[in-house]
């Protein structure tokens, strides 16, 4: 059973295709990564999940419901972190996030308990326009997960963390299904990175979908395209690169 | 350099079509007011041009002010919304040159609102007053004038943005000035000379021996709020 | 139900206007709007306060010194400062959303986008009735120093104060409807702050007009030379034309108001 369904999901700006044709299937219950260099078209598809930007062809469902007409169902639902986390700059973080809390009609303990989650308790009191790159990063994933969403969209989420804060944020990803029962759509530009938290993985490319099945399915299939196989890193540099020369071709052509 | 590189910063803000737009629109308050009302004006003695500073540059200044506020504003705005101004403190390049490359910017657009001004009321009065004879040099004098008085207002305005990081609040300060500037009462030469409310007066209406101190002043303020914002911009810099 | 499906547990209410407002003055805090809308009637009190001795010796216009104080105190606010505070609260509304972007998390929040829209335009209105009482506060602050200096009792009864305050900030609604439309619609700041503000200085022209009923941002300016009417014969109306005025601002509000609400959030939404 799949969380996110989506079909010929396309969009475009102008002469820009962002998204093309993407068919995407993100199970129930399960971390999904959503990998691919910066421009790719990853932000664009999370933002067309939360109806930031609306598709120009194709559809999506999310646990069976659709935009505009289910909006509200979906967003009661899914916890997001898009970009650079959206704040309010003059309130601190803990005003942030009652922010969020209130339009959630969440209980008080809850707010706690996600500053807790992303270790930001000693520094709530402090105005957000203050905070670290890093911080405001552990703030949007906190407005995330407050409530404890049955789906979480983290674009980027580790960005701006030192390596420990990496380690820390990916250990706590790792843990959500389990933890809350949660599916995550996770997106980034390292398979490293990926390779470390996703049980499935979807490789997109100038709006393209290269690959999608799980971490060992990966593995076969570069063995099989004769890409290398025993770093997924080159793998998918490998991937990355076949795609853009073939597109350069096109292009030319 | 700077000159340009303020002019490009201010691309797709709106800027430049909103000087345009605002010379535009205080170009029209003679024209709509003598299409409606020419019987009450035509009949006057004097020149046109006196008649229509005197019917409507109040109208006409206070819109130019309140364009120099939102100009400032937005200015400034550009510079600290994306923190702009942050990458520019860390480059070669002194805060001081900066604003005086956006007072310029600023200047030059409302020379350009100033001079469609001119040809306004100069159209204006060729129009209404088709029996007098048009006094092109009285009305550049008139009109030069207004630029001088402007600027303290135009200085003042910008140095207020560059002290606040939200637009509302350097916005807010500047209409309030504006407010206060078109209350003050014209008999009152003194207070009349203050930035925000100097640019209501004009050339043939205030006597002839306060012309000259009234430029002085005007040129003082000026340069103490230039001087002011040099220390501003010195001060900041050593605190942060 | 499968355990990772979206729960009915998460169908909590809608959240209703009241926490919405709330939230939105929460959104506020550390803006230093409040000195915007205090100093104002501070300008306009204290000067006038200690100038009052003009009021005892008005020769062309019969009217008693405390209504001239109080009228002539009212007109700066009436004609210019209250719609330009309007003007302004809108930039104030607008920028804190927009400058981190906070809109983009309101908007992937499960809440109707014309309810924050709404909500918004209601901190708008309550921040005027907060000038409002400081403009009250200011006028019985300056009439009690004009009094003291004069030795003549400039202070009016508190109601009639309270109704002609409260008929200014009603008759101030339909221009803030107007400019929070043109703040919603016009995402380029300096276009609709530029046209909000031009659209001030006119408004004394065409109350002379058989068009001000046609300009909202002339309601407020029209309340308060009524009133003028009422206390100085022959000065203006002493009657307010509610036909065509209650129509027109009506429409006008609920036009202003429904365009903005449909188009909220839809510039973020590309």
């Amino acid at each position: 059973m799949n969380m996110i369904e989506t079909k010929q999901l396309t969009k475009t700006y102008g002469n820009f295709t962002a998204v093309s044709n993407l068919s995407l299937h993100v199970p129930k219950g399960h971390i999904y990564g959503f990998l691919g260099p910066n421009g790719a078209g990853k932000s664009t598809t999370m933002k067309m999940f939360l109806g930031l930007t609306s598709p120009t062809s194709g559809y999506f469902t999310i646990d069976g419901r659709t935009f505009p007409a289910n909006r509200i169902s979906i967003l009661k639902n899914t916890g997001s972190l898009i970009e650079a986390p959206a704040f309010y700059g003059n309130l601190t973080g803990e005003e942030n996030l009652e922010i969020i809390r209130r339009i959630l009609g969440l209980p008080k303990s809850e707010l706690a308990e996600a500053l807790e989650l992303v270790g930001l308790t000693q520094h709530k009191k402090r105005q957000v326009k203050k905070y670290s790159l890093g911080m405001k990063q552990r703030l949007g994933l906190a407005a995330a997960l407050i409530g404890r969403p049955p789906l979480l969209l983290l674009d980027e989420p580790t960005n701006g963390l030192d390596p420990v804060g990496i380690h820390e944020i990916r250990s706590l990803i790792r843990s959500l299904p389990q933890k809350y029962n949660c599916t995550v759509l996770v997106s980034s530009h390292l398979l490293s990175e990926i390779e470390l938290l996703a049980d499935d993985i979807g490789i997109l490319n100038h709006g393209h979908l290269l690959f999608e099945g799980t971490i060992s399915s990966l593995k076969d299939y570069a063995r099989h395209a004769g890409y290398p196989a025993d770093n997924l890193e080159e793998t998918f540099l490998a991937m990355i690169q076949t795609d853009n020369s073939s597109r350069n071709r096109g292009d030319r052509r | 350099m700077i000159l340009s590189l303020e002019f490009k910063k201010i691309r797709r803000t709106g800027y430049i079509p909103a000087f345009l737009a605002g010379g535009l629109l205080t170009s029209a308050v003679p024209a709509v007011h003598m299409a409606a009302r020419s019987q009450s004006f035509t009949g006057l003695s004097g020149t046109p041009f006196h008649i229509l500073m005197d019917a409507n540059w109040g109208m006409m200044a206070q819109l130019t002010i309140l364009l120099i506020v939102c100009g400032c504003s937005l200015m400034y705005n550009t510079e600290y919304a994306d923190r702009g101004a942050l990458k520019m403190d860390t480059l070669p390049i002194r805060q001081v040159c900066l604003f005086f490359g956006k007072f310029t910017v600023n200047l030059i657009c409302i020379i350009l609102v100033l001079a469609m001004q001119t040809i306004s009321v100069t159209l204006c009065g060729i129009c209404w007053f088709p029996e007098r004879a048009p006094a092109i040099a009285e009305t550049l004098k008139g009109m030069g004038f207004e630029l001088i008085l402007l600027l303290p207002t135009m200085m003042l305005m910008l140095a207020a943005a560059s002290a606040c990081r939200n637009m509302w609040i350097s916005l807010g300060a500047g209409v309030i000035l504006t407010f206060t500037g078109s209350m003050i009462p014209p008999k009152q030469f003194a207070l009349t000379q203050l930035p925000f409310a100097a640019p209501y007066q004009t050339l043939h209406t205030i006597s002839e021996s306060n012309i000259f101190p009234c430029l002085m002043i005007c040129l003082a303020e000026f340069l103490v709020f230039g001087a002011f914002e040099i220390i501003y911009l010195y001060i900041r810099r050593k605190l942060s | 139900m499968n355990k990772h499906s979206f729960s009915p547990s998460q169908q909590r209410p809608a959240i209703g206007m009241a926490s919405l407002l709330q939230i939105e003055l929460t959104k506020l805090r550390r803006s230093h709007i409040l000195w915007i809308l205090l100093i104002p009637p501070l300008i306009l009190w204290i000067p006038s306060a200690l100038n009052a001795d003009v009021n005892l010796h008005i020769e062309d216009i019969n009217i008693l010194p405390e209504y001239n104080f109080f009228i002539q105190g009212f007109m700066g606010m009436a004609w210019f400062m209250i719609p330009a505070t309007l003007v302004i609260c809108t930039v104030l509304l607008n920028q804190t959303e927009r400058t981190n972007k906070g809109i983009l998390k309101m908007l992937s929040l499960p809440v109707n986008t014309g309810k924050i829209c709404l909500a918004k335009f209601l901190v708008m209105v309550l921040l005027i009735v907060i000038q409002m009482i400081f403009t009250i506060s200011s006028y019985y602050i300056g009439a009690l120093i004009a009094s003291d200096l004069t030795g003549y009792d400039f202070v009016l009864s508190f109601p009639y104060a309270i109704r002609v305050t409260a008929a200014i900030y009603l008759a101030s609604l339909p221009a803030a409807a107007v400019f929070w439309m043109l703040a919603v619609l016009i995402s380029t700041p300096i276009f609709s702050v530029g046209i909000g503000l031009a659209s001030l200085v006119p408004s004394v022209l065409l109350l002379n007009t058989r068009l001000w009923a046609l300009y909202p941002m002339d309601y407020p300016f029209y309340v308060l030379m009524t009133e003028y009417g009422k206390q100085a014969k022959d000065i203006f109306t002493s009657e307010i034309r509610w036909i065509p005025l209650i129509p027109i601002a009506l429409a006008v509000t609920i036009l202003c108001l429904g365009a903005a609400c449909l188009r909220f959030g839809k510039s973020e939404i590309r």
